[in-house]
């Protein structure tokens, strides 16, 4: 591989990564504490993209401003599908592989009732970019802006997953909830915060997304296996994996991309994405022939 | 009314039932007998629509011979799969098939020279050629292959081959204890089944009769599945019934009687998902038996 060919791979790749680290991490939070696949995560992108591009170009909101409240709004409706869906589920005694079909009748109404407020036509951000050239590759200032943030809220989750009181609080929660609930942890304050902190994630993952392209009603749902295939690979519940393997994927993908055509990459990923679900069950020792 | 029932409105909506409900029946096998979470049937619908397309139009074989070709590609698809994701957890089964339609959906849309990708792959003429009755005749042969299909699933639910499969489900540690090769049955049941998508997608290529890769998205997966989820999991009558529910009631019914203007009905089938999705929450939620009840089975 020629040595120019690697640079554009890793910066492309890195660039790429900020909105989908940021997703994993949500994604990841969700499963390590309640423990399934929640497939309407991926309308809190959508979500979160669509709050920040309405108070962009409607209310005239600098880009970088309208990006706290579209965070805000992602978290909250992620608590809402929590206390609304999720947990009557839970609570109803609905085994895991339904809560993953509910989730999925959950992003149908999302994805398809924005579809009927907004259209089918992409929302663009309105929002002035300076063009930098940086080794040889054309890259905007706000693909840095917005890789600095993504790192820069990873590394406050990281903190609080494991430097907090609360972080403590969620993994306990999620070892061993009766033991969790002995020791006097309120285990819906803290549900409800930890799927808030991952909505959040989520907005900032969907406004990136839709600042970097456009902002369309299957913007989450386009990016959801790619955000499922980087948890699992990272082992899926665990959130510096998921930060870890956001990042090498995402070059991974600009790699294969740049050499081939840009299907290719996708079906590689996704190969990859199969392998380790295999790898991954026989580690944990839970295969069975 | 004569003229109504011969016409070609009339015969698409029967024979699209029809395949819905085939593809319910046989997600009904997969979840509920083999207890096999399919979250991939568009991909090997796809697979058998695509497979008999290609022997039809590119090698000129006869239609019968290239649906049972196109079934037998499916299967062995399928095969291979299987043996990579049975052994996993419902859940990975569930993300690895999604995985697998979205890769089928990729491949139909990269490879031009044989799918056509985006331009499309056609067109496919009604196989049986009988003048203006083609369309209701073919229609009546689908009906035809899809009670076939239901007789099976009734049978083999009575069958020891059947038995042995609710055993697997239920306890396959138990069932491997005594003696039952249990996950080479799971694989062979599974290959089969989605054989059987892919020969019903086989029979829907001539009603598209001009295929799109976009006609292969996780759509048809998901519409299956709320059909499923809404008539009833543990029974094939439930089948049945979600499929009307839903696409008869919802599709047909809500287009043709409901005058809508112009605007409106373009929102149609924006409102349909969204309808989809909404019930498919609240059966899971207040009735996960479904209409046609029957007992639950926990994971």
């Amino acid at each position: 591989m020629n040595p120019i060919l690697l640079q554009f791979t890793f910066i492309i790749g890195l660039l790429e990564a900020a909105p989908m680290v940021l997703a994993a991490v949500g994604f990841t939070l969700i499963y390590r504490l309640n423990g399934f696949v929640n497939v309407a995560y991926s309308e809190n992108l959508t979500i979160g993209a669509y709050t920040g591009v309405v108070l962009n170009t409607m209310l005239g909101l600098g880009f970088y401003v309208a990006i706290i409240p579209a965070v805000l709004v992602s978290g909250l409706f992620s608590v809402a599908t929590y206390l609304l869906v999720f947990r009557p589920a839970m609570r109803r005694g609905v085994n895991k592989t339904e809560l993953i079909i509910m989730s999925v009748g959950l992003s149908f109404l999302i994805r398809y009732g924005l579809t009927m407020v907004f259209g089918v036509l992409p929302y663009p951000f309105t929002h002035d970019r300076t063009f930098i050239r940086f080794l040889n590759i054309g890259i905007t200032d706000l693909q840095i802006v917005c890789l600095i943030l993504a790192a820069l809220v990873s590394i406050f989750y990281l903190m609080f997953m494991f430097r907090t009181n609360y972080g403590e609080k969620m993994r306990a929660l999620s070892d061993n909830e009766q033991l969790a609930k002995t020791s006097g942890i309120n285990p819906l304050r803290v549900t409800i915060m930890i799927w808030f902190m991952a909505g959040v994630a989520g907005g900032f993952a969907g406004v990136f997304l839709g600042v970097f392209s456009i902002v369309v009603p299957w913007l989450g749902w386009y990016e959801i296996l790619f955000i499922m295939m980087i948890t699992i690979i990272g082992g899926i519940g665990s959130v510096p994996g998921a930060i870890v393997a956001g990042l090498a994927t995402s070059i991974l993908r600009s790699g294969v991309t740049l050499m081939s055509d840009s299907y290719a990459g996708a079906v590689t990923l996704l190969v990859l994405f199969i392998v380790a679900l295999k790898y991954q069950a026989v580690r944990k020792g839970g295969i069975k022939t | 009314m004569i003229s109504f029932l011969t016409s070609g409105f009339f015969a698409s909506m029967l024979s699209f039932l029809a395949i819905y409900v085939a593809l319910t029946v046989i997600l009904h096998l997969q979840a509920n007998v083999a207890g096999v979470v399919n979250f991939g049937i568009a991909g090997f619908w796809g697979i058998g629509m695509y497979a008999t397309s290609i022997f039809l139009l590119r090698f000129n074989i006869n239609f019968w011979i290239s649906i049972v070709l196109g079934a037998i590609v499916t299967g062995l698809i399928a095969l291979p799969l299987a043996r990579i994701l049975l052994n996993l957890d419902g859940q990975a089964v569930l993300v690895g098939t999604l995985a697998f339609a979205s890769i089928v959906e990729n491949q139909i849309f990269v490879n031009r020279e044989i799918t056509g990708g985006s331009r499309g792959l056609g067109t496919i003429p009604m196989p049986i050629d009988v003048g203006p009755y083609r369309f209701i005749v073919y229609g009546l042969v689908v009906v035809a292959f899809v009670v076939a299909l239901i007789l099976y699933a009734w049978k083999l639910k009575k069958a020891p081959f059947g038995r042995l499969l609710f055993s697997i489900r239920d306890n396959e540690l138990l069932s491997r204890s005594l003696g039952k090769p249990t996950f080479r049955h799971k694989i062979i049941f599974f290959a089969i089944t989605c054989g059987l998508i892919g020969l019903f997608g086989g029979l829907t290529a001539p009603l598209h009769s001009f295929l799109l890769p976009m006609m292969v998205s996780p759509t048809v997966t998901f519409t299956a599945w709320i059909a499923l989820m809404l008539g009833g999991q543990s029974k094939i009558s439930g089948a049945v019934i979600g499929v009307l529910a839903t696409e008869f009631v919802f599709f047909y019914l809500l287009r043709v009687i409901l005058p809508l203007p112009a605007e409106a009905a373009q929102m149609v089938p924006f409102f349909i998902y969204a309808a989809y999705g909404l019930m498919l929450v609240l059966v899971l939620m207040f009735k996960p038996t479904g209409i046609m009840g029957g007992k639950r089975r926990g994971n």
